[in-house]
């Protein structure tokens, strides 16, 4: 194997059709950005997610003084705090049971809204109610039979799953992503098409030389040899271009929408270089599987 | 070295085959003329001997080799044991001359040193001494064709093809690139060259086999081109 005289082969091919490499190079590049792209926005949906899911609990209000609840009669007493108490204890379902005294509920208001002291300010401290937060073995199928145990118990004013908040919040998410995947999708069929297409120009543009290297018995690997190198440097040109847009993506845009979510979920770098070497991977393979297998069609024996 | 046993071909969507039973032998170095009007089967024969077409009926030998049992990944083995030179010519306009003969053993991996070595002394039996570094379109049509032998020629092949290799040439020219064909066939090299030139046949007295739409029609030692009986 001569490395040098493949290369200066490689170089001739690329040089040849420069137009159509640099389209190569364009198209693998943005297809490649917005699989990464895609990818990072599936980690960060798969971080929220499980960060939430050993939070979610289900939140049991009870009456206030102020309470307009169909259930409610004035502020709840405390027999019933006791008997609530005692009825969501003996469910096989619950792990635990904390109380959230009214006092203690404020405190936590006025904490995860510090954000808005408007909010805070005209919010009376007897508007919010006392809860018992409870803790599920099995927060999606266990919500709804406790709910329903609970609900309508007296003193009970409102039964709220956080699941159920949140999974609008996830479809949001999941929607976004399966978009930017279907697009990237979309372009890596058009970085293959483009892959084929410049490849078939490059053995046109070179079928002397091939035809030559066939009659004086060159092996069919030889042959084929330079054309799967150019769309690989192609290939990993495209790459380059996307690792250097990921990081942008995740630069700018990705840690901006992070500031939107308080509770730290962010994505590591130890993510961003999974992402990019998955990139890597996918472009040298489909440009390298394509020129292989548009070459076995046109440079047949 | 090439041997046909009943071999006929017939391409797809034709009627008439190319060659029909056709059946002969070609011993190491020889030289063969292979004459025959256009469309007689002449260069469907080289193609056969080079497997870039099957027989459809037939076997062939060909350096030993039944063409039949090579697989397609051997086949490039093959081709190194023959050389081939056309009409016209085959160069790569951006190689000098030099570079177009490296070019056949740089494609089959040979090391530099080897090439260095070999190349100037190919160049030298062809008759270039001093041409090294033109490109071919700075050279003769005649010029050129001795590039192409030296091609064809510079990985010692045991065989060496050629079709119709004074087509594009001179009378005068072709008397040179016959003694080149002669002096690689005296090497030990077996020679088989197709050709429409009556002047070159006829001088040569060498063997002549005659085609006629995919027969053999003539097998002749020390033959000329027309009718000799």
């Amino acid at each position: 194997m001569r490395a040098q005289f493949v290369l200066s082969e490689v170089w001739i091919g690329l040089r040849r059709n420069l137009t159509m490499t640099i389209a190569l190079v364009v198209v693998v590049a943005i297809s490649l950005s917005l699989l990464g792209t895609g990818l990072l926005f599936v980690k960060q949906v798969d971080n929220t997610r499980s960060y939430w899911q050993s939070r979610v609990q289900l939140s049991v209000y009870l009456c206030t003084s102020q309470a307009i609840d169909a259930n409610c009669n004035g502020a709840v007493t405390t027999a019933e705090i006791d008997s609530i108490q005692q009825a969501l204890k003996s469910l096989p379902e619950v792990i635990s049971v904390t109380y959230l005294s009214q006092p203690q509920a404020v405190a936590l208001f006025k904490q995860e809204f510090a954000n808005s002291p408007t909010l805070v300010k005209y919010t009376s401290p007897s508007q919010i109610p006392s809860s018992f937060e409870i803790r599920l073995r099995n927060t999606q199928a266990d919500a709804i039979p406790v709910t329903n145990s609970v609900d309508g118990l007296p003193g009970v004013a409102q039964v709220v799953d956080d699941a159920s908040i949140l999974n609008n919040f996830y479809k949001l998410l999941d929607g976004a992503r399966t978009a930017v995947v279907i697009i990237a999708i979309f372009l890596l069929v058009a970085a293959i098409l483009l892959v084929a297409n410049t490849i078939r120009l490059s053995a046109f543009n070179r079928r002397r030389e091939t035809s030559i290297m066939r009659l004086v018995g060159a092996s069919n690997f030889y042959v084929q040899l330079p054309f799967l190198v150019e769309g690989m440097i192609a290939g990993f040109f495209g790459w380059l271009i996307s690792a250097g847009l990921l990081v942008a993506v995740k630069a700018l845009w990705l840690n901006g929408l992070q500031s939107y979510f308080p509770y730290g979920v962010t994505l590591t770098t130890t993510d961003l270089v999974e992402v990019i070497i998955i990139a890597l991977i996918m472009g040298l393979l489909i440009c390298g599987t394509t020129s292989f297998l548009t070459l076995r069609r046109y440079l047949r024996v | 070295m090439i041997h046909f046993d009943n071999v006929t071909k017939t391409y797809p969507n034709q009627g008439r085959p190319a060659l029909e039973n056709v059946t002969l032998d070609i011993e190491k170095s020889e030289f063969v003329f292979l004459v025959g009007p256009s469309g007689s089967g002449k260069s469907t024969f080289l193609r056969l001997i080079l497997k870039e077409e099957r027989p459809t009926e037939g076997r062939i030998h060909v350096a030993g080799r039944d063409l039949a049992r090579l697989t397609n990944w051997k086949v490039p083995h093959l081709r190194r044991r023959i050389g081939c030179v056309f009409q016209d010519f085959r160069l790569l306009p951006n190689k000098n001359v030099y570079q177009n003969i490296a070019f056949a053993l740089e494609v089959i991996g040979k090391p530099r040193r080897f090439i260095r070595k070999v190349v100037p002394e190919v160049i030298d039996l062809v008759g270039l001494e001093g041409k090294r570094d033109r490109m071919p379109d700075e050279l003769s049509g005649g010029e050129q064709q001795r590039v192409a032998m030296a091609r064809a020629f510079v990985n010692r092949p045991t065989i060496l093809l050629a079709d119709e290799p004074t087509g594009n040439i001179d009378p005068a020219t072709s008397i040179g690139i016959m003694k080149v064909l002669d002096r690689i066939n005296r090497t030990g090299t077996t020679v088989v060259m197709a050709t429409h030139d009556a002047a070159i046949v006829d001088s040569m007295r060498k063997r002549v086999i005659e085609l006629e739409y995919g027969k053999v029609v003539r097998d002749q030692s020390r033959g000329v081109y027309g009718q000799a009986y």
